[in-house]
């Protein structure tokens, strides 16, 4: 009954109204980046990282609401461009090959990277149920801090969510005891071993292509 | 015959607990690599034409909650050995867990169907000796992918072997091949998800499924809390990341 009102009013929008709603979600996201960074410089360091998992989660419930792929993913470049850390991920999933890069292909590196995180999530968080986060316990650990939460579903079992955090920025989330930047570096250490770093960043921009083709 | 089966399956355990006390203590050990490539290449070329359709068909037609309650039946089967592996692990409470959970729902949950002990408050402990085993001490294990069954180690491989094996143990008689017919279906079909990110994320899934592996088997050993120390040891090394770099030319990464 209530996915049926859903969708007859939002067939009754008109593309203006539409994008007009899509740009407003992604100002809102925009805008509370901005306040989680000026808040940083009051705040403990736990209450830096459990501000910025707060924040990503709201923006993957805000983003859940947009109907097109490519305008979650808009929406969600500036949250991963903001909370996470993506130049130590991809210092961590590259390992020693890092070292060796120049600063153009570092930043040429840390851009895809930012925009790939930013597709998977769109495409990850695209069903239209609400998302229940609640954060069991913030805890100072070696050379950062680990939020450790839970995603609520409807559906299934609830998923336990560690997210890493250095400098109040997130480098890694840990799903059920899988570590995503621990599987990047396993995958992408064994391209650049078998085929080298410049296959790696073609295959990458493939898996950008392919989350981009989403619905 | 069942007596064999068991003493077969017992002598096989004893086996990989003497055949993984070498190799290092932390990380992938793979050292089979060529080989479990190739097997994992043919289990999923089978995987793709047959099981992942069967299973995604299965998903369409089985409305979810008897998908459930066929996965909650399986599990209830295998809620004993669990238990057993519970004790054995030095915890009685998780043991105890599980045995109250069998009983419970093989009664007032209609032989399993309904998991109603875990809306009491009984989580299933998702106990095995493989992890039995890593609690004993063998933390490590030579990587094998194992055709058709998935990824495991010589530590794990029995106890993958004998989850298959527990629905004909438990039934006896009663026992027909569509049970592991529908046990292995529902399985996979509970993995689509699972592998539809693999898929979507991976540009070497062996290496992807590998690292999974690991890192999952290490969550269940620590029965859900690994030590998070661990996952900053791994990336110490690239500590200094943001050093100034020495500039080489591209093609040199490629050696």
């Amino acid at each position: 009954m209530v996915d049926s009102i859903g969708v007859e009013s939002q067939d009754r929008l008109s593309p203006g109204v539409s994008r007009v709603r899509v740009f407003l979600f992604i100002g809102l996201i925009c805008l509370s980046v901005v306040w989680i960074g000026s808040a940083r410089a009051e705040s403990s360091p736990a209450a830096i990282a459990q501000g910025t998992v707060d924040q990503f989660h709201a923006a993957l419930n805000a983003a859940i609401e947009i109907d097109k792929h490519r305008d979650r993913e808009s929406a969600l470049l500036p949250v991963v461009q903001g909370l996470f850390d993506v130049p130590r991920i991809a210092a961590i999933s590259l390992g020693r090959t890092w070292r060796k890069l120049d600063g153009g292909q570092k930043d040429e590196f840390v851009q895809l990277l930012t925009q790939l995180i930013a597709a998977t999530y769109a495409g990850r968080f695209s069903s239209a149920s609400d998302l229940e986060f609640d954060v069991e316990e913030v805890a100072a650990v070696k050379q950062g801090h680990v939020v450790r939460t839970q995603l609520r579903r409807d559906e299934g079992k609830d998923v336990s969510l560690d997210y890493l955090l250095h400098d109040g920025r997130i480098f890694n989330v840990i799903a059920d005891g899988v570590s995503d930047l621990s599987l990047r570096r396993a995958d992408y250490n064994s391209i650049i071993k078998n085929e080298g770093y410049v296959q790696l960043t073609v295959y990458v921009r493939a898996k950008l292509t392919q989350a981009r083709d989403l619905p | 015959m069942r007596c064999r089966a068991i003493v077969l399956l017992m002598g096989g355990l004893l086996l990989s607990a003497c055949s993984t006390l070498e190799g290092p203590a932390y990380g992938v050990y793979d050292p089979y690599e060529s080989s479990n490539r190739t097997l994992y290449d043919v289990t999923d070329t089978v995987d793709q034409a047959v099981m992942i359709p069967v299973a995604k068909g299965y998903d369409v037609v089985v409305p979810n909650a008897l998908q459930q309650g066929v996965l909650n039946v399986f599990q209830n089967l295998r809620g004993v050995g669990s238990g057993i592996n519970g004790f054995l692990q030095g915890k009685p409470k998780a043991g105890l867990t599980d045995l109250t959970r069998v009983v419970i729902n093989s009664t007032f949950g209609v032989g399993g169907l309904f998991d109603l002990a875990s809306r009491a408050g009984l989580q299933n402990q998702d106990e095995d000796f493989g992890q039995t085993l890593a609690v004993w001490g063998v933390k490590r294990s030579r990587y094998i992918y194992f055709p058709f069954l998935g990824p495991s180690t010589i530590r794990d491989l029995p106890s993958a072997l004998f989850r298959g094996a527990v629905p004909g143990l438990i039934l006896g008689r009663s026992y027909h091949w569509s049970v592991t017919v529908v046990d292995v279906v529902s399985s996979r079909a509970n993995l689509l998800t699972a592998t539809g990110v693999r898929d979507a994320s991976a540009i070497d899934p062996y290496a992807f499924t590998r690292d999974a592996f690991y890192q999952r088997r290490q969550f269940q050993i620590y029965d859900g809390s690994p030590p998070l120390d661990a996952f900053f040891d791994d990336f110490e090394d690239l500590d200094g990341f943001d050093e100034p770099y020495e500039e080489q030319e591209s093609a040199a990464l490629d050696e």
